[in-house]
């Protein structure tokens, strides 16, 4: 028994300190990174991360895992655990969706998730690369062109896309980490006009 | 081998550098998604390449021939993951696509984005680290009144009159219409006062609008700066009088004379403002 009580202290204690690893910003980027967790946790911090994700479901959030360069966040369950990438991140991530009064209240109007919606299936449907005047267009028709640009620079700031020195726009890492794709295509697909 | 024979071979190999060039030129267009990867048709450029190849015979052009067979490599690579891509559930078709966003609402569009959207959850906050960063950048700073001193501004400039040269940098007006609006003005004072000799200025300068009125006294004061025209005092009138050959340069000796132009007098204005 004291066994037990000794091992529900230390995870305890393990499980905070993940979560302030996970949570608190401490650079440019959300989460901790693989090695972070490791050194700071310990060998079993795979275990931990499994418990905090179970402990976050209750409060509908969930742990994810970011590759380097992936293009798409996996679930903690989801055959992530077994990949040895040190530069792999973590998140803590919205498991369910929000309402669009809840993202009016976080600050997200409508017509800027609109935006982001054309933008990133635009960029999707161009296999993950396209021209930035094209993607303007395409959103000024709705908003007007003053308004894209300024959204269009908003997104690459906040990484929802990424733009390189010849102009054209890929997803950036905070979609990858945020929207799931296969799902907004379908939903996009499934919608009627 | 005779002159004749010689000018198809330089033909054909002139002509075959440029094909290649074009065929570059296609495949960078779709290395950067100008172009579908599909837009180039990989079988015919490698007979292209077959063609020119045995009579190629410099080393520019075997580099020519060597860059082009390593961009088809792209292009065919580009081909290869759109099969890939189109074969997944991410593939749309573009077209549809862009008929869709037309079609839908913003509010459908945000919904949609919504329902697949998992926000990151992050929190700020304050750190020992900051702290010490803001008590390192409290130290340093200066007091308000020595930050004052180094940051005291100037008194600004001084209003000044809007010449030409101010209007046509700021874009306002460019020297050809304002070349052609002074021309205009002084061949209507010239038509008036050939006739009839000096003209009451008022009467010249005042139109139904007050910014037609304003903008007439603009040019009209060019006019006489610029020895177009000379304002003489008549029993106690201004009158205007039209010069046959214009100076064309700022005569000396000139006089600055003020001329009040109000919103309110403009349709009555006053005979003589002095």
């Amino acid at each position: 028994m004291e066994q037990a009580g000794d091992e529900k202290r230390f995870y305890s204690e393990k499980l905070k300190h993940a979560i302030h690893l996970l949570l608190f910003k401490r650079g440019k980027m959300p989460g901790a990174k693989e090695w972070e967790l490791k050194s700071s946790i310990g060998k079993n911090y795979k275990e931990v991360l499994k418990q905090v994700d179970a402990l976050l479901s209750e409060l509908d959030l969930e742990v994810k895992r970011v590759e380097p360069d992936q293009s798409q966040a996996k679930q903690i369950g989801e055959s992530s655990l077994g990949e040895n990438t040190e530069d792999a991140r973590y998140l803590v991530a919205l498991r369910g969706t929000l309402t669009p009064k809840e993202a009016r209240l976080s600050g997200w109007r409508i017509d800027n998730l609109a935006a982001l919606t054309v933008a990133i299936a635009y960029i999707v449907t161009k296999q993950g690369k396209a021209p930035r005047e094209e993607v303007e267009k395409l959103i000024a028709d709705k908003l007007g062109r003053w308004k894209t640009l300024t959204l269009m620079d908003a997104f690459v700031r906040n990484g929802y896309l990424k733009e390189d020195e010849t102009g054209s726009l890929s997803l950036g890492w905070r979609t990858t980490s945020e929207v799931h794709l296969r799902d907004l295509m379908t939903l996009l697909a499934e919608t009627g006009s | 081998m005779t002159a004749a024979e010689k000018k198809p071979e330089r033909v054909r190999l002139t002509s075959g550098r440029k094909e290649l060039r074009e065929l570059i030129q296609t495949s960078e267009a779709i290395r950067e998604h100008k172009f579908n990867p599909f837009f180039l048709d990989i079988g015919l450029a490698v007979e292209t390449l077959r063609k020119y190849f045995p009579h190629w015979d410099l080393l520019d052009d075997h580099c020519l021939d060597a860059e082009t067979i390593r961009d088809l490599a792209e292009v065919l690579g580009l081909q290869k993951s759109q099969l890939r891509y189109q074969s997944s559930a991410l593939y749309t078709n573009p077209e549809m696509l862009e008929r869709k966003f037309r079609s839908l609402s913003i509010k459908r569009l945000g919904e949609i984005f919504l329902k697949s959207w998992h926000p990151i959850v992050e929190r700020e906050q304050l750190t020992v680290d900051a702290v010490r960063e803001g008590l390192a950048y409290w130290d340093q700073l200066l007091s308000y009144e020595e930050r004052r001193k180094r940051l005291a501004l100037r008194r600004p400039a001084q209003p000044v009159a809007a010449d030409l040269d101010s209007l046509v940098k700021s874009g306002i007006m460019t020297r050809e219409e304002f070349a052609k609006s002074l021309r205009g003005l002084w061949e209507e004072l010239r038509a008036q006062t050939d006739e009839d000799g000096p003209i009451n200025y008022w009467s010249f300068i005042r139109r139904d609008s007050y910014r037609e009125t304003v903008q007439r006294a603009y040019y009209a004061s060019f006019l006489l700066t610029y020895g177009y025209a000379k304002m003489l005092r008549d029993a106690g009138e201004l009158k205007l009088m039209s010069l046959a050959t214009p100076t064309e340069k700022t005569t000396a000796g000139l006089v600055s004379f003020p001329i009040a132009i109000t919103k309110d007098n403009q349709p009555t204005i006053p005979a003589n403002p002095i």
